[in-house]
């Protein structure tokens, strides 16, 4: 039997609401010092962030985005890997969104997809490798939590990314956490 | 499809606040022993995110390589005084040793969530003894079952004598507990039925070729991996499980130009990016590196690339026995030997190995010929358990005389060490009681008993099992499973009511009917010896605890700092040793806590390679605990053995370092002065050993596959430790990447079986071979093993001929030790040892054992005839080696044929070579262990085992739950 948590099917707005939940949590998160005010900024008037379009994207050809904020721990990859994946969005959910900065020691994996692993590295400064499909989980090396993955949903051809599973590296609050995908 | 993980990360993590309590420690797992720090502080004041509201004054979120990230599997609430409190425990980012700026594995980096937590997969922890009365498991008291331990010992010891009292103990967990275990054994009970976790027997060098060679095994420094120009690595993957030496100091190495030999049959990530970097990768055959080794050596002597210079200083050119098998005469011996070798031709050596020959000529190539101006390329050699468990003597003779000959072994950068496995734990509490081990070998050589056989054989009336699995370590094999159960939970002998007298009368009932009562002791519950089999449970408390003590792989001693409370009445196991020990009426047993433990065995382990008596001493003089001196180096600690020199204390960075300066001895040392700049030998001079195939050769033919049969070997990867027994089941992350036993296979071989990744498998073989029999009085026993007496005590019968040859008078006459072996004494200067007064290599062998018994050399396995005569090869004639080859022992009949089975999930990658397979070594699974597919036959010389090399069917037997999920496990490859 598959351990798999089935997705109950829920609907964009049901989403939403999953994320204005987890919006308003860091919104009293937000009061603590070192939160700042353009976490508020986006909880407000960025409920949703496009980040491409499901007609543009290529298997295997991965676009770098920031989320949630301009800063460099805000760094994200988008691909479709072109198989599916755990929290994969799209007709053959296989397109996933992660964090680009590796969980161990915050080395950069921008530009480190594996189009033949469907994995992200192996990180240039001590070689950790994620899986992309397994939600982020390492494969090999020493990170010790799986690379944060963005929660994506789909509005017609336009993909957003809504939220965030799992504490970006650098951060001791998560901006827009979600614990569903 | 859509899914979650198992394991949701939390969306906050809290931080430490700035007067949070800091302790340092180092990480628990392996040989590395990263430096941590733990920061407590009470739960609901907690840090803010601005620089200056937090312990690590640090703006969140922070940048790359600070350090001061807490993941939220670096946090846990532990109990301190019975309060809640929250912990976490990062990399000691401060640190310029080890894991310098705070790198760490997955292993070390999860290590917070190991402390117990009722709220977590660590409720299950022991608490409190239990005894099994009516197959159950019931709490009992301390008093009373230290009362119950006791009475049934006294009652075995005079009734069966004092080795049918066994112990099988962890040889890592800390030199407090393990000297006050081995006290007990050694100078309380004074048994030879004792084993360490990993071996039957248990005492003695586990590279016993290295020490031959008169090299330490770990005598090199971290920075030795980093500052050759060319590492060779053999049988061992760094980057999987001992990984902060790959991360911090060979990947270093490589970025700064140094190249990587890897002889291992998978490759991991760590190969591949030093492949990728001007590397070899050496794809070997399981058990066919005395060969390969065997075969570069050749070329390298006929090109004449050895270090001429290094070979003419260091190498002893004589050897006074004839018919020696393994030392050679000196150089000029060894090239006439090794070019004349049949198991020295590369054609050979390309066969068996599986490795093409052009890749054995460029690895000789790279690793010993000089540059275009006759400079040397500095080189090293590291190996692991890949090459020493599997033909023991012969794969770390090879590799040690291959070094040799390329100048490795005693200079910064040129060094010949292990890695290691475990971290270095054990301090001895006295000798192992060769004498009282009944069983010798063919000719003349005592052996140790082999505590599993001697169990399964019916010898032991009290066996106390701790920290280990037993059923699953070793070889695993059916028999011993089986004969352990007869004899303890399905004896016939079961007490049925929790009557403190009742039981005691019943377990020596059961002694005297030729059982015995087993005491199982342990952090958390064991299956099955622990659930199901043991007559009384003993909690220990763990890491985090108590202050403890311990050295890494570069002899870096540390305190590991108690920050957490113990669980329920879970105590020390040298607590637990010494209410024992005192119930038995022992003395010196009187340690009021584990710093009393640790200054005591200071003067024991004195002329060891981790001495600290100096340490000692100096807090001594200061009016301080030794412990307290300790804590002031932190996470850098100071590398032994500690030198007391200039009023400071010294560390050691590496052993026998021709380069060494010292400086005026203030106090007491109390190593072998000429260890820290000469070989371990006579004449401080290294020995070339000629390592033969014939004593494991007709082994590995009868264990190579056959038909369809594939080999199975095993290793570490860096999610687990060991058997996993607290953190790969007990640590959620960890569980949702390897919920289950693995196993790789190449895809060619998975496609003919129709396996593919995520399929459950079923690994199997019906002809594992099982050494059987000894330890009886039978003719066969005798005519092969010796006299055995009855009662397994020196006291019980007259010393007979097999006591006298072992006796320290008798061992003299075999001139193993020759008086001298080299040309000349080396004349370089001592001041170290100047200063004690005594020059160098003067004076006569009597007067060196009698400096040596003056320095109370307890434990030492050094310059030690007796021991030597047991564990050495030197001196041997292959008469002697004969009788305990594979093919004389099955003429004899002491091998049987078991047959065994494990179960894992299949992961197809190319990572592993083709005809082989690969699984974790000793995953604790309810489908039992990968080793048990491995023989139970040891290496004729040192009697070591040979844990890697096994072969097996292997079939599909469904899917796994995993096949199909995204939530758990990977079936990605390790080496992309």
């Amino acid at each position: 039997m598959s351990n798999d948590i089935k997705s109950d099917g829920e609907r964009p707005c049901e989403s939403r609401r999953h994320f204005l939940l987890a919006g308003a949590t860091t919104a009293v998160l937000a009061g603590l010092p070192g939160v700042t005010s353009a976490m508020n900024m986006l909880v407000k008037e960025f409920p949703r962030q496009k980040v491409g379009q499901l007609s543009q994207l290529k298997d295997n050809q991965p676009i770098d985005f920031q989320f949630p904020t301009s800063s460099p721990t805000s760094t994200f990859v988008l691909v479709k890997l072109g198989e599916a994946a755990g929290g994969g969005v799209g007709r053959d959910k296989d397109v996933v969104a992660f964090s680009n900065l590796c969980t161990h020691m915050g080395g950069p994996l921008n530009g480190s997809y594996k189009s033949k692993h469907k994995a992200l590295g192996p990180c240039p400064l001590h070689l950790t490798t994620f899986d992309l499909t397994r939600h982020g989980m390492v494969i090999s090396g020493h990170a010790t939590e799986s690379l944060p993955q963005g929660r994506l949903e789909i509005d017609g051809d336009d993909i957003y990314v809504t939220g965030i599973m799992g504490l970006l590296y650098g951060h001791q609050n998560n901006p827009l956490a979600v614990t569903q995908l | 499809m859509s899914s979650k993980p198992l394991y949701m990360p939390p969306s906050s993590v809290p931080l430490p606040p700035t007067d949070a309590e800091v302790f340092t420690t180092a990480c628990d797992y392996c040989i590395v022993a990263c430096g941590y720090k733990v920061y407590r502080w009470p739960v609901g004041r907690d840090g803010t995110e601005a620089a200056g509201g937090n312990a690590f004054n640090m703006d969140y979120p922070t940048q790359t390589m600070t350090g001061a990230w807490v993941s939220s599997n670096q946090h846990n609430i532990v109990a301190h005084n019975g309060k809640p409190h929250n912990i976490a425990i990062v990399g000691d980012r401060d640190t310029k040793v080890v894991n310098v700026g705070g790198d760490h594995s997955i292993r070390g980096g999860t290590i917070a969530k190991k402390c117990y937590n009722p709220n977590t997969l660590t409720r299950d922890r022991l608490k409190y003894p239990q005894i099994r009365v009516g197959g159950k498991l019931h709490r009992i008291a301390w008093e009373d079952a230290i009362d119950i331990m006791a009475e049934v010992s006294k009652h075995v010891i005079e009734t069966r004598g004092r080795s049918s009292w066994a112990m099988k103990m962890f040889s890592y967990n800390f030199w407090e507990n393990t000297h006050a275990l081995t006290k007990l054994a050694f100078r309380g009970v004074d048994t030879a039925a004792w084993a360490v976790h990993d071996q039957p027997t248990g005492h003695g060098p586990d590279t016993p070729g290295m020490s031959d060679a008169g090299i330490d095994n770990f005598s090199a420094s971290y920075e030795d991996w980093s500052t050759a120009d060319v590492l060779m690595m053999v049988g061992t993957d760094p980057f999987e499980a001992k990984t902060i030496i790959y991360n911090e100091w060979i990947l270093n190495g490589i970025r700064n130009g140094m190249k990587v030999i890897s002889v291992v049959p998978r490759k991991t990530q760590g190969v591949a990016y030093a492949e990728q970097n001007n590397g070899l990768y050496l794809e070997i055959n399981p058990g066919t590196d005395v060969l390969l080794l065997n075969a570069m050596a050749r070329i390298i002597v006929s090109k004449g690339w050895e270090d001429s210079e290094f070979v003419e200083n260091w190498i002893n050119n004589k050897t006074e026995r004839d018919k020696e098998v393994f030392q050679a005469d000196g150089f000029d011996d060894f090239k006439e030997w090794i070019m004349n070798y049949k198991y020295a031709r590369l054609d050979i050596a390309a066969e068996k190995t599986g490795i093409p020959a052009e890749q054995i000529m460029k690895a000789a190539e790279m690793v010993a010929k000089p540059r275009a101006d006759g400079q040397r390329y500095k080189t090293s050699f590291a190996i692991e358990k890949g090459l020493y468990w599997s033909n023991n003597y012969g794969n770390t003779a090879a590799i040690t005389a291959l070094g040799l000959i390329c100048g490795a072994g005693n200079r910064p950068g040129q060094v010949i060490s292990r890695f290691g496995g475990h971290q270095r734990g054990m301090m001895p509490g006295g000798r192992y009681p060769e004498q009282e081990a009944p069983e010798k070998f063919p000719g003349w050589r005592k052996q140790g008993i082999d505590v599993d056989r001697w169990v399964e054989q019916g010898r032991a009336g009290f066996v106390w099992v701790i920290g280990t699995t037993w059923i699953q370590a070793m070889t695993a094999s059916r028999r011993l499973e089986e004969r352990i159960r007869a004899q303890s939970s399905g004896h016939g002998d079961q007490p049925t009511k929790l009557d403190k007298q009742h039981i005691i009368d019943v377990y020596k009932k059961r002694s005297d009917n030729g059982g015995f009562m087993l005491v199982h002791q342990d952090v958390f519950p064991v299956e099955p010896i622990g659930t199901e089999i043991a007559d009384l449970v003993l909690p220990a408390s763990g890491w985090g605890e108590q202050d403890l003590t311990r050295a890494n792989g570069e002899r870096r001693i540390r305190l590991y700092s108690k920050f957490n409370d113990a669980p329920g009445e879970s105590l020390a196991d040298w607590d637990i040793a010494a209410r024992f020990a005192r119930a038995m009426g022992y003395d010196g047993f009187d340690w009021k806590d584990s710093n009393a433990v640790f200054e005591d065995a200071a003067f024991y382990n004195k002329g060891r390679r981790t001495s600290y008596v100096a340490l000692v001493e100096y807090a001594r003089l200061h009016g301080r605990r030794a412990h307290e001196v300790l804590r002031d180096y932190g996470t850098t600690g100071i590398q032994a053995p500690i030198r007391w020199e200039d009023g400071k204390l010294v560390g050691t960075a590496r052993l026998h370092d021709s380069t060494l300066k010292t400086g005026t001895a203030s106090g007491l040392t109390a190593i072998d002065p000429r260890w820290l700049r000469k070989f371990k030998t006579k004449t401080g001079r290294a020995n070339l050993l000629k390592a033969v195939w014939e004593t494991f050769g007709d082994y590995w033919e009868f264990m190579k596959p056959q038909g369809d049969e594939l080999w199975v070997t095993s290793g570490r990867i860096n999610e687990i430790w060991q058997s996993g027994y607290d953190d790969q089941i007990r640590r959620p992350y960890l569980m949702q990447r390897w919920p289950d036993n693995f196993l790789e296979i190449h895809p060619d071989d998975a496609k003919a079986r129709g396996i593919e990744s995520g399929d459950m498998v079923l690994v199997s073989h019906d002809k594992i071979p099982v050494e059987v029999g000894g330890y009886s009085n039978s003719e066969a026993d005798r005519k092969l093993r010796g006299a055995t007496p009855f009662r397994a005590d020196r006291n019980a019968e007259q010393a007979d001929e097999m006591v006298k040859v072992v006796d320290r008078g008798h061992s003299e006459s075999r001139g193993i030790e020759a008086r001298s072996m080299g040309n000349a004494d080396i004349t370089e200067p001592d001041e170290l040892l100047s200063a004690f007064g005594a020059p160098d290599d003067s004076g006569t062998d009597a007067d060196r054992r009698r400096r040596k018994r003056e320095a109370g050399d307890a434990g030492q396995d050094i310059d030690d005839p007796l021991m030597k005569s047991i564990e050495s090869g030197i001196g041997l004639r292959w008469e002697d080696v004969k009788p305990m080859t594979f093919t004389e022992m099955m003429k004899n009949g002491q091998v049987e044929m078991d047959s065994a089975s494990f179960q894992g999930v299949a992961i197809v990658t190319e990572n592993v070579k083709k005809g082989v397979m690969f699984t974790y070594f000793n995953t604790t699974t309810k489908n039992r262990a990968a080793n048990s597919l491995c023989g139970r036959i040891n290496d004729p010389i040192s009697q070591r085992p040979r844990y890697k090399l096994a072969r097996g069917l292997v079939k599909k037997i469904g899917e796994s739950d995993y096949k199909h999920s995204f939530s758990q496990m990977s079936f990605k490859s390790r080496a992309i």
